[in-house]
């Protein structure tokens, strides 16, 4: 029963709630972000970062740097910490923490197959997997043709093989077809993961409705601008937004007849939350849509912690630190091109 | 009377140098502000690329992605042959963007910036002026032949292009794929200005070389 949580929780989740807690204290502040900013090179963000918990993970770089080896190696510190986590959660804290993993592990089925269908190299692929969604049989998925084949030799035995029900056709595996599967795959994931967390009641479940429901409002009104101007049909466009959220089901009936920018933003300023985000736009623009829906889900996220004994604060953490990633991706993109005034066009405080 | 007739010789002799010059100075001019254009769209077109990998994550904009299989090219450069036409001087860059791989003449467009329109310019004083060369980039050339089905040709082998990187891709990626189209017309301008530049240089090194003879 929600409120009681206070006599159990710490019983099974008290130490590792301490140990994200730890962690979120490790997370770059304002005046790191600030020092970050002003660096001429990759090297001196190497320096600037030394200081930091990713300092480990860096100082043994050889010069020189590339941006994509600060992301990589930044991004090994979060799986560390996330295995570290994971080796030590007991149920149903360890299904929770694996869920958190499955957006990541849908991305890579996806690299694979689009990598494969243009004869690139099964290793190379690999190669830019991301971490967290790595599984053993990741590179058998090279092998399949359609859909089907990709779930009866490969996915049938992980975790997304539930997902796959409503997206297995014998269509051979093409660019439209796998963005419709890429999709359809993201959305079942969301609707089982909003489902796991309301079982799981109390705060966890009221937090991380919140948090999945602003996630699956993004990715509608992303697929809908993605989509403008191609072939996607208004009926398939509608079938890839998840069934819950803030805009289920009328906000999605207009947003899959919307054929422009500013038609998108005329159904979303009926929603109250998402005024505030489409009021930093002038009209007809969509550059910093992205800023701006990363900025309200920081909010969201770290009020995540306001709170105690609940698990929305290991997923805060893990968005938080890929939003952080993220910072530091486009610090280093514009160090590495000379362009630092275009810096701050993208990077979300996050304290 | 001969020594006047001598006179407006020298005369005019001198003119057609300073006019050599000044075609050299022009073509010299519009060179730089190509090249300064050419830098400042080629880095927006990487800004742009890189703000299109940080908004659709790392997984789903990297070279691992690009289609190794064998497809005709979507644009095509044509070199006018000396040889071939040795009444013109100058050697010739044309730009056949976005033909269709089935009628590769039916549909294309050229970036075309003719030698008619060289001269125009090398017979006007030329002033170092920004809005001069942004007239050269708005010239789009879809507005060559029937608007609307050019339109509609180019923006389906746009689209084909980047469907390597997945059918729903953010406009951010769009962005950064007209910004590098409009960097290759820019180069193509770029060859055809220096075709001229070395053409003018080559006339005042004659002149120079007449008249110190």
């Amino acid at each position: 029963m929600y409120g009681f949580e206070a006599l159990t929780f710490n019983i099974h989740g008290g130490y590792l709630e301490a140990i994200v807690r730890g962690h979120r204290s490790g997370l770059l502040t304002a005046a790191d972000y600030n020092n970050l900013c002003q660096c001429e090179t990759l090297e001196d963000i190497k320096m600037h970062l030394s200081a930091t918990e990713y300092g480990p993970y860096l100082q043994n770089e050889p010069s020189p740097l590339h941006t994509t080896t600060i992301v990589e190696k930044c991004t090994l510190k979060l799986v560390d910490e996330y295995k570290q986590m994971l080796c030590q959660a007991t149920e149903p804290l360890s299904t929770f923490l694996e869920y958190i993993t499955y957006g990541h592990m849908i991305d890579n089925v996806v690299l694979i197959v689009t990598g494969t269908l243009h004869e690139r190299d099964v290793q190379e692929l690999l190669e830019k997997c991301h971490p967290l969604g790595m599984f053993d049989s990741i590179a058998t998925l090279a092998v399949a043709q359609n859909m089907k084949e990709l779930y009866r030799l490969v996915l049938v035995d992980t975790p997304l093989a539930p997902y796959f029900s409503e997206c297995i056709t014998s269509e051979d595996l093409d660019d439209m077809n796998i963005e419709i599967m890429r999709n359809t795959l993201y959305k079942a994931y969301l609707e089982d993961f909003y489902r796991f967390c309301q079982k799981l009641g109390g705060a966890t479940a009221e937090i991380m409705s919140d948090l999945l429901a602003f996630e699956a409002d993004r990715r509608a009104v992303n697929i809908t601008i993605n989509s403008i101007g191609t072939e996607l049909t208004r009926d398939d466009r509608r079938k890839l937004y998840s069934s819950f959220g803030l805009l289920y089901p009328y906000g999605h009936e207009e947003l899959a007849v919307s054929e422009d920018i500013d038609q998108v933003r005329a159904v979303m300023e009926k929603y109250p939350p998402y005024q505030s985000i489409f009021s930093k736009l002038s009209y007809g623009e969509s550059q910093l849509l992205d800023k701006a829906f990363y900025e309200e889900e920081v909010k969201r996220l770290c009020l995540a912690f306001e709170q105690q004994f609940h698990y929305a604060v290991f997923f805060a953490y893990m968005r938080l630190r890929e939003q952080e990633i993220r910072n530091l991706m486009w610090i280093s993109e514009c160090v590495a091109q000379n362009q630092k005034s275009r810096v701050h066009d993208s990077v979300v405080f996050i304290f | 009377m001969e020594s006047s007739e001598n006179g407006r010789e020298s005369n005019e002799g001198i003119s057609v140098k300073e006019e050599n010059i000044l075609n050299f100075l022009d073509s010299v001019d519009g060179y730089l502000i190509l090249m300064d254009s050419l830098s400042s769209t080629l880095r927006q077109g990487w800004l742009e690329l890189a703000s299109a990998r940080h908004s659709m994550g790392a997984s789903r904009i990297n070279s691992t992605l690009f289609d190794l299989k064998l497809h005709p090219a979507s644009t095509t450069l044509q070199v006018n042959d000396q040889s071939a036409a040795p009444d013109r001087e100058l050697p010739h860059f044309t730009l056949c963007k976005w033909a269709s791989s089935n009628n590769p003449e039916k549909y294309f467009e050229e970036a075309k910036f003719g030698e008619v329109e060289l001269l125009k310019k090398s017979n006007s004083l030329r002033h170092r002026d920004i809005s001069h060369n942004s007239e050269i980039q708005a010239r789009s050339p879809e507005s060559v032949g029937s608007p609307v089905t050019v339109d509609d040709q180019a923006e389906k082998e746009r689209y084909k292009s980047l469907s390597m990187f997945g059918t729903l891709v953010s406009p951010k990626l769009r962005a950064s794929q007209l910004s590098f189209e409009t960097a290759l017309e820019m180069l193509v301008e770029v060859s055809n200005m220096r075709a001229s530049l070395l053409c003018a240089h080559d006339q005042v090194q004659k002149d120079m070389e007449t008249a110190t003879k």
